[in-house]
């Protein structure tokens, strides 16, 4: 437990840049260039024939299959939208529920030792297992349904939950909590005014950390075992043989992915750093 | 008194078996209620480890599964090492590179790799290729992200100190900007490790006939639980002890600032 925690509190995303002076429009400009020439490659190497139409097509075709895929339910039974809002409720879902018991289990196993010892080894013993795993047991138990899909999202998300929540209530300053305790505070208000927020940074790490995780165990699930969602729509791209499907399949799944971490990141801004400091 | 001190130094040892106790008596009574091989029982899954082990199961033993399994990751994963931290210190280090390269990054990044899978299947067919694609697609970004995180952190003031001293660039750059990404790198190597794992998992899972994940899927079409379950502890047991080894070979290799990892 105690290497995990370590690991969490490194930073996944970089920050902006430390050496960098001011982005200048030079640079954009070089960056704009650099995609342009990266999607022309791209057109020209399916135009010319070097890999065939049944492996890559060309941006310019994407562009058409996204277009029409927007209102057109063929060839995999629905349209993007259709796909996109069954793969987000799931994936909300799962995650909603991790977060509603992960934190709340990973404050109280921080802040009360009898409960981490007691939660601690059984979390071990499963925390190793990928929640991909749990698939074909989660198949068997539930069907190939809701259930089964929102239960291992609900398993890949919970840990990260579990495990930044715990982290970040255990580095609550001793002096804070102590400070309370002098000042006549019981033990319950000591948890949640002072653990509690000085925890809450933390916390977002690894809510975002989980919204990950549940994102990536979606397209797991849905490739094994859907009748709609994104993970299912590249799933019939692959045995109807269509690229395109796949490529505006995969992108949709990413675009959607970045939009929810930029939503989350906007809750934390809203919530977690403008009063707060780390403490 | 004397009781319950000896119940508060007992505890830490005492709380951690009554809790495993009791999770496997609720699983061993639940099997009971359930019955059968729905929820396997506790012994169950013994015995068909025991079993699994002496037979072989889709032409391989359990152990040429794990050989099987092991070798894509190992293979996925130095491919990635190789290609990535170098594209992602230098990205670090030359901001013009950094421009270049990040809008195409920045558009594949997001994608999870397991949604590689199926365009994987497409461009290799169902041999080794893609699943040692798809952990590569897992280790690479991973390797990259972290090995351009850690360029970033680098303390400016060792650069110019060393710049002061009269390093050239490419002392600047070996001596001193790589040396102190580290860390990063190293929190990153972990990430990779286990990311390819989960991949190579899902990769058997989708379509393979040998692996770890191709026991868990015969499991699942044989409608048989204990062997599922069987295959997520070996699944667990070898991630565990590869994150273990590689936590032994990071402390070989960069023994300073341990405090990072």
């Amino acid at each position: 437990m105690e290497n995990v925690c370590k690991q969490a509190l490194i930073p996944r995303t970089p920050t902006p840049y430390v050496l960098q002076l001011k982005a200048s429009a030079a640079d954009n400009t070089i960056s704009l260039i650099s995609f342009i020439v990266f999607l022309i490659a791209w057109e020209l190497i399916c135009r010319l024939g070097i890999v065939g139409p049944y492996q890559l097509v060309p941006p310019s075709q994407l562009v058409s299959t996204f277009i029409i895929k927007l209102t057109e339910a063929n060839p995999d039974g629905g349209t993007l939208f259709e796909h996109t809002e069954t793969s987000l409720l799931l994936a909300l879902t799962g995650f909603g529920a991790a977060v509603v018991i992960g934190v709340p289990l990973g404050l109280l196993m921080g802040w009360y030792k009898p409960l981490d010892l007691m939660v601690t080894p059984v979390f071990d013993a499963i925390r190793p297992i990928p929640p991909i795993a749990w698939i074909p047991l989660a198949i068997i138990w539930l069907g190939i349904g809701l259930p089964a899909k929102a239960f291992i999202i609900w398993l890949a998300a919970f840990v990260p939950c579990v495990i930044n929540s715990y982290t970040g209530i255990k580095l609550t300053n001793p002096v804070l909590t102590r400070v309370a305790e002098i000042y006549g505070a019981s033990r319950w208000e000591t948890f949640y005014k002072i653990g509690v927020p000085s925890a809450i940074p933390m916390v977002f790490t690894g809510l975002k950390l989980s919204l990950n995780a549940s994102w990536t165990t979606l397209v797991a699930a849905e490739l094994l075992a859907a009748s709609q969602g994104l993970g299912y729509l590249i799933q019939m791209g692959r045995r109807l043989s269509r690229p395109d499907i796949i490529i505006v399949g995969m992108l949709t799944i990413g675009l959607t992915g970045a939009l929810m971490s930029w939503g989350l990141n906007l809750i934390e801004a809203r919530f977690a750093s403008s009063k707060r400091v780390r403490l | 008194m004397i009781a319950s001190e000896f119940f508060k130094k007992g505890s830490k040892l005492f709380l951690p078996l009554l809790s495993v106790a009791v999770c496997l008596s609720i699983w061993e009574v639940l099997h009971l209620i359930i019955g059968g091989d729905f929820l396997p029982s506790p012994y169950q899954v013994f015995k068909e480890a025991l079993r699994m082990f002496s037979v072989k199961i889709g032409g391989n033993t359990v152990w040429m599964h794990i050989f099987y399994s092991l070798r894509r990751v190992v293979i996925a994963y130095l491919l990635g090492a190789a290609t990535g931290l170098p594209l992602g210190m230098y990205m670090g280090w030359n901001r013009t590179f950094d421009k270049v390269v990040k809008p195409v990054f920045e558009v594949l990044r997001p994608i999870p790799p397991i949604a590689w899978i199926p365009i994987a299947i497409l461009w290799l067919g169902i041999g080794e290729g893609p699943k040692i694609f798809i952990c590569y697609v897992g280790a690479f970004v991973i390797f990259v992200l972290n090995a351009y995180t850690g360029m970033r952190y680098t303390d400016p003031l060792l650069i110019a100190a060393a710049r002061t001293y009269g390093a050239s660039r490419r002392q600047q750059l070996f001596n001193v900007a790589i040396p102190a990404s580290l860390p990063s790198v190293f929190a990153g190597v972990q990430n990779a490790l286990s990311m390819s794992w989960m991949c190579v998992l899902a990769a058997e899972l989708v379509g393979a006939r040998e692996g770890v994940g191709y026991l868990i899927i015969q499991g699942m079409d044989m409608y048989k639980p204990p062997m599922i379950m069987v295959g997520m502890i070996i699944i667990g047991i070898i991630g565990a002890s590869l994150a273990v080894t590689l936590r032994w070979f990071e402390r070989l290799v960069c023994p300073w600032r341990r405090d990072l990892t």
